[in-house]
């Protein structure tokens, strides 16, 4: 059953100082069922945000409508949780504070609040910085911190704008690998933009390459790589085993071969994503 | 020297008071050494003593302690009124735009002009001088607290909302805490506004304050008081300041760099 539905969703910018309106989202349309991770995927200028934005309904559509359980969306709610690529914390609040600052909102009781976010600071590694502000921690504690506050809030679904685009290589990994542990254990729906195809690969089970002006979708993969099938069988301990094997297989400071190297374990599929995102517009 | 590169605290505390040494030495130099007609610059020394006879015979403590309230009352009031409102300019643009372009224009009305006016309306007593602060203060003040708030992150904003607050959340547990730093690095700026209006309050129609003192020793053609007095306000604003810094520092630690 697919929770978030868009319909023929477009966004249109009015022009700048009597220039023509910029189209950045032709009309689109995509279903996201249930524990699906979906990757936007393309290059800067395609849309992929727009669409996040509208979906989490931080924008308006200009055409199109956008459904999460047949409900229309028209305003930001907390059953849509965010996480930005820019560092968004509050620096005035403490990591511990920024987690509870939903459940604040929503009007839980302290003790709940107190309990709900020490779940979520373990369950992104954050012990012992519980009395920090985000300014002393690094790029990748702040978007842990930023990941478990819209968690602590149990979304319905979650979208990622390039979480850890601003991140190290090193970190970027590790990163990856909490986010798939947290959607494989706790069935989390992700709705996730990059436009980093080993990423996009590595993370989806399903992804929608776009291409830009036009900004739409251009086409859908499904991605099975072998380890995931293998880690849903045998839980989430196993799967960042494999998948992380396979991951860094290729040589160890190269960024040339990248693509390839990342999805050894599915050619077909890397091959199909590569091709739609460098390949001419009429080959799909 | 290279550019940007920070100095140590001694070093600074030592620069800091070595100009006030060379200032010193610089003003002994000129009136002590004769260069300066003792009518138009007192010297340090007959400064000091003027001070002593002030404080001493003439009740001076009594005169600082009115110019403090005054300038603690007038700018109480407008804090009072001119935080709120900016704040409520700042987050809501209906307000704003209903509010902005009367506060621009009554920005530039000159305070001290006000001064025939509020004695006309106020009298002599310290109605007049807690409104010519007031009015001095209050449209600056406003301005730029609406200003700050306005300016804040849209970033945060945005998060805030996809975390479930609204307007009421968004206004008081966002825009309020992250601009709440810079409210009062402009209430200790307009603090110090408030030290040059209070003297220009007194200089016309008072009986107490350290600038009726400051008029008295016109007449009297005493440079070393006026100069004392006006050491004194310095004095006392290095210090009100000193103390407002500290207070933000230690209320927003998460705002230091």
């Amino acid at each position: 059953m697919s929770r978030l539905v868009l319909d023929e969703v477009s966004r249109t910018f009015p022009g700048v100082r009597g220039g023509p309106p910029t189209r950045a989202l032709e009309p689109t349309s995509l279903a996201v069922a249930d524990n699906d991770f979906i990757c936007l995927l393309g290059p800067s200028g395609c849309g992929k945000s727009t669409l996040l934005r509208i979906v989490a309904g931080l924008d308006r559509p200009t055409t199109g409508r956008v459904t999460l359980d047949g409900a229309p969306v028209t305003a930001p709610g907390a059953d849509r949780g965010m996480v930005f690529q820019s560092y968004t914390l509050f620096p005035w609040l403490t990591v511990e504070q920024n987690i509870r600052f939903g459940l604040r909102e929503q009007g839980l009781s302290t003790a709940e609040q107190t309990r709900i976010a020490a779940h979520y600071i373990a369950r992104v590694g954050l012990e012992g910085f519980e009395r920090h502000y985000p300014k002393m921690l690094s790029g990748g504690m702040q978007q842990r911190t930023a990941l478990a506050r819209a968690l602590a809030n149990d979304p319905k679904i979650l979208l990622l704008d390039e979480p850890f685009g601003a991140l190290d290589n090193q970190t970027r990994s590790l990163m990856q690998e909490l986010l798939l542990g947290i959607w494989e254990s706790d069935r989390k729906t992700v709705l996730f933009v990059t436009h980093d195809i080993d990423e996009a690969i590595f993370m989806a089970n399903r992804v929608a390459v776009m291409t830009a002006r036009p900004g739409r979708i251009k086409r859908e993969l499904v991605i099975d790589l072998p380890q995931r099938a293998s880690s849903r069988a045998h839980g989430p301990r196993q799967r960042t085993g494999p998948a992380s094997g396979a991951r860094r297989s290729g040589p160890p400071n190269g960024t040339s071969a990248r693509p390839r190297s990342s999805t050894a374990g599915a050619p077909a599929a890397g091959a199909a994503v590569e091709a739609e995102v460098a390949g001419p517009s009429s080959n799909s | 020297m290279r550019p940007l590169v920070p100095v140590s605290t001694a070093t600074k505390v030592l620069l800091g008071v070595g100009f006030f040494v060379v200032f010193f030495a610089a003003w002994t130099a000129a009136t002590l050494g004769g260069y300066v007609n003792r009518t138009f610059l007192a010297d340090p020394l007959t400064m000091a003593v003027a001070g002593w006879r002030l404080l001493s015979v003439h009740g001076f403590a009594r005169d600082i302690g009115v110019t403090i309230w005054r300038v603690f009352g007038g700018f109480a009031l407008a804090a009072i009124v001119g935080v709120p409102l900016g704040i409520a300019m700042g987050a809501w643009k209906p307000i704003e735009a209903f509010f902005e372009p009367f506060i621009s224009f009554a920005r530039y009305l000159p305070a001290s002009g006000f001064i025939p006016l509020l004695i006309l309306w106020a009298g002599i007593g310290e109605a007049e001088k807690l409104l010519l602060i007031f009015i001095g203060s209050f449209f600056q003040l406003v301005l730029m607290v609406a200003v700050t708030v306005g300016s804040t992150r849209r970033d945060l904003v945005e998060a805030a909302y996809t975390l479930g607050a609204r307007a009421s959340g968004i206004v008081g547990r966002v825009l309020l805490p992250s601009s709440a730093p810079t409210i009062a690095e402009t209430l200790r700026l307009v603090l110090g506004w408030a030290w040059t209006y209070v003297i220009v309050a007194e200089l016309i129609g008072a009986s107490s304050g350290i600038g009726h003192m400051i008029t008295d020793s016109q007449a009297l053609l005493d440079t070393g008081q006026i100069i004392f007095g006006i050491v004194v306000i310095g004095v006392i604003g290095l210090v009100s300041d000193y103390l407002f810094k500290t207070l933000n520092q230690r209320l927003f630690p998460w705002s230091l760099a």
